[in-house]
């Protein structure tokens, strides 16, 4: 557009139209804005053609078709939301079970503390708040899923699954795992439930789409004033009763309960061989014992309380509480601790093999008798900056050197509690670090200003490559080749 | 109270009208392009024609074909002046108008009746709404929608003619869009008229700057400004001067811009510290300290602001600036 601006001569309302609408070439835009930066008037002109925002879409040209014209509004942001919930659903549905199983493991599992609580459904209304507080690792938009799936289906609330005594959730609504026994238990009640004839096909048909979305059981709550009602007078509780006699009396076994897991020491290294014990309210023991890779599996367990003792050659014994519901298949991940001295602890000379796992676990250590006695309680905890599993580590005072299983060699000069990476001078992988014989025992670390005779007989520490060159070091910073 | 009188013709030039002599001159195009000089294409003439329903509104194709003619030539094919466009870039340039709308604004500016009535079925609506936003009441809006109805009626004359400002529509815009444009023209207009307008650089008098300043350094700031003003692009101005003077949000700025908001944000930031930085070192070229140039702007970035605004208005309102120098 030839528009021949004059600062003294404003654009009319077709070249302020073609501006704002965009519809101006680089050169008009560019002689607009010098105009409108001289020009008060155009200024607000331009600011006054602006569209106000609330009332733009009354503004808009009437859509052909009055159906269009009425649903554009209402179903855009209901299609945007039902995509949205699709894609959850996809998401969450069982591609792979053992894939889902571990995403929920993962959202479940507590983080690590003193004395592990397991990952079953909340089993008391505390235990229920306490995860409602927790904050939420696992995907929100299942929450919505969840939400949704509630407010449109009224299965989940219209089932009635059965509750135990402490008024808990509904077990094969709540367990955390969804293994194909759990499956079988959700179509066990529906199958119960389709006996009552209380739903309809197509509530049925969502059933199993019911189960999926409760696999959070922070997301199982009812609000507290729900539940309170519902425990006070709900008379869907009395319905419910008849439902479950009516799954018994049709000829289903009741639902077993397991309890799976791993145990593991604090500083997350597996320990096999590890004895579990499942005591019933009863007395009646089930045990077993961990595998190799520290795990342990117990099935086909009545539903009840247990107290589970997991006991291993050098670690504390740890016991804890468990609730079992019918179908459910409990997480466990107990932590031992190492057993001081002034503890009893179970030593068994025996042993054939290493109680802890140092091979094949995340970390582990290869010690000798020597070091480990020199290293501290906090020894096994080792953690470097790498984050790699530690291969060995040596300490001679505050000084610790510790190997990860990519070579890389990290130097602590206070006991562990920061770390330095230590430049490799040596070529190679090193493979293994030790003390010098001269300080493989309790003797106290020789003076700094000791003149430094034969590097050998100073050295503290050894280094060995898989080349098999040998270094040594006084203070685990600096090396030299033997 | 804001009571403008309604269906009379101003007898003051508007500013609008201000700048008509161009847009009138390529009116007149359209009466002295010749058949032998037609521009257009007989075929691609009935086409755009056919496709913008002229038919309907009772424009022959010769009137289409006139006014599409008149709008190229006026607006050079949307080439940089000088330039001499092809047939395929005329071609171009016809088809990317708002056909349709041009032809009902041309159909109700020579009075076709059917024109009329599709225009009032189409856009009073839609006008009335615009003008009672602009003007923030109903009555306003419908007295100032009213009055632009019989202006575009063509109750106004022109040498003895009756004149519609729907022939300065070009179709490059929507005609809504226009319709806006006139509405925010003659709303300005207004105010110019009835004097509620405070001039800009009155609005907040540069108080503290001078304050802080001795008269030369102030007059030093001025020029360090202007200078610094005429240096900035055109849209670091624009953005200056519309958020320093008029005080408008980023928001509004970033639908005017057609920009981002955060966009506007950066680049005001920008503005604001390329123009700091500048005025710093004019000052200490014109012989103040590092700090005494700091002070007179403010080191408090808030300060900054303030002042920034200050200057503008005092820049703006500068008896020597360019624009009072042109206007």
């Amino acid at each position: 557009m030839n528009w021949n601006f004059q600062l003294a001569i404003h654009p009319d309302a077709d070249q302020l139209s073609v501006f704002v609408e965009g519809a101006t070439t680089s050169r008009e835009h560019e002689q607009m804005l010098a105009h409108l930066a001289e020009c008060a008037e155009c200024r607000k002109a331009v600011f006054l053609m602006q569209p106000n925002e609330e009332t733009q879409p009354a503004t808009r040209r009437p859509v052909n078709g009055w159906i269009w014209g009425r649903l554009l509004p209402v179903g855009l942001p209901v299609a945007a939301l039902a995509c949205g919930l699709v894609a959850v659903l996809v998401h969450i549905w069982p591609r792979d079970g053992a894939l889902r199983n571990r995403h929920q493991n993962a959202s479940l599992r507590e983080p690590e503390v003193h004395l592990p609580q397991t990952t079953v459904a909340p089993t008391t209304d505390s235990e229920k708040d306490q995860r409602s507080l927790r904050p939420k690792n696992s995907f929100a938009p299942n929450a919505a899923a969840t939400g949704l799936s509630r407010q449109e289906n009224p299965v989940a609330s219209d089932l009635n699954f059965p509750k135990s005594k402490s008024g808990q959730a509904p077990t094969n609504m709540a367990a955390p795992e969804t293994t194909d026994a759990r499956l079988s238990a959700n179509a066990q009640v529906a199958k119960a439930a389709r006996v009552k004839g209380g739903i309809s096909d197509a509530t049925r048909s969502e059933m199993p789409l019911n189960g999926r979305n409760f696999t959070n059981p922070g997301q199982l709550q009812t609000p507290s004033h729900t539940q309170g009602a519902a425990a006070q007078n709900d008379p869907a509780k009395e319905k419910t009763l008849p439902r479950l006699e009516i799954a018994q009396e049709s000829g289903q076994a009741e639902a077993l309960a397991g309890v799976s897991g791993r145990i593991t020491d604090r500083s997350g290294a597996t320990i096999s061989g590890a004895r579990i014990s499942l005591r019933d309210a009863a007395g009646k023991t089930r045990q077993t014992t961990t595998s190799a890779d520290g795990s342990f599996h117990l099935t086909e367990l009545p539903a009840g309380r247990y107290e589970l003792i997991a006991t291993a050659s050098g670690f504390k014994t740890s016991e804890q509480s468990i609730q079992l519901n019918p179908s459910q298949l409990a997480m466990l991940q107990p932590v031992l601790d190492i057993g001081t001295a002034s503890e009893q602890v179970t030593v068994e000379a025996a042993s054939a093999a290493a109680p802890v796992q140092t091979e094949s676990a995340n970390v582990g250590q290869v010690v000798g008798g020597q070091v480990v006695a020199e290293i501290p309680s906090v020894g096994r905890a080792v953690a470097v900056p790498s984050g790699l599993p530690v291969t060995a580590t040596v300490s001679h005072g505050k000084r610790f050197l510790s190997l990860d299983s990519t070579g890389n060699l990290f130097l602590s000069r206070n006991g562990g509690k920061k770390w330095k990476k230590i430049n490799p001078q040596w070529t190679g992988k090193p493979v293994r670090i030790e003390l010098t014989p001269a300080y493989s025992s309790e003797a106290p670390p020789k003076p700094k200003n000791e003149t430094l005779g034969n590097a050998s007989e100073v050295a503290v520490f050894l280094l060995t490559t898989e080349s098999g060159t040998v270094w040594t070091s006084k203070d685990g910073a600096h090396w030299r080749q033997q | 109270m804001d009571t403008p009188s309604a269906n009379i013709i101003p007898k003051e030039p508007s500013r609008a009208e201000d700048c008509t002599a161009p847009v009138a001159k390529g009116i007149a195009v359209e009466t002295e392009l010749g058949p032998e000089s037609r521009l257009l294409a007989e075929m691609l003439g009935e086409e755009l024609w056919r496709a913008a329903g002229a038919e309907l509104v009772e424009l022959s194709q010769a009137e289409f074909a006139g006014a599409l003619e008149a709008i190229g030539v006026r607006d050079n094919f949307g080439l940089d002046p000088g330039k001499q466009a092809n047939e395929r870039q005329r071609e171009m340039f016809w088809r990317a108008l708002h056909l349709e709308e041009l032809a009902l604004a041309r159909g109700c500016a020579l009075g076709r009746e059917p024109a009329w009535r599709r225009f009032l079925e189409q856009y009073r609506e839609q006008l009335t709404r615009a003008a009672m936003e602009m003007t923030g009441s109903a009555a306003l809006g419908e007295e100032l929608a009213g009055a632009l109805y019989s202006e575009l009626f063509g109750l106004t004359e022109r040498e003895g003619e009756r004149w519609s400002p729907l022939l300065r529509y070009s179709g490059r815009g929507s005609l809504m869009g226009w319709l806006r444009a006139i509405l925010a023209q003659r709303r300005v207009d207004h105010y110019r008229k009835i004097g509620r307008e405070t001039a800009l650089g009155e609005i907040e008098p540069a108080a503290r700057v001078s304050e802080q300043l001795e008269l030369k350094q102030l007059e030093d700031l001025r020029e360090a400004i202007k200078i610094t003003l005429n240096a900035a692009p055109a849209e670091e101005r624009f953005l200056l001067s519309a958020y320093y003077l008029d005080q408008h949000t980023l928001h509004e700025m970033s639908r005017v811009l057609r920009i981002h908001e955060a966009t506007v944000s950066r680049k005001l930031k920008r503005a604001t510290d390329r123009l700091r930085k500048q005025l710093l070192r004019t000052l200490k070229a014109r012989g103040l300290s590092r700090r005494a140039a700091e002070e007179a702007l403010g080191t408090d970035p808030r300060d900054v602001d303030i002042n920034l605004r200050k200057l503008l208005q005092k820049s703006e309102g500068d008896p020597n600036s360019s624009k009072e120098q042109q206007g």
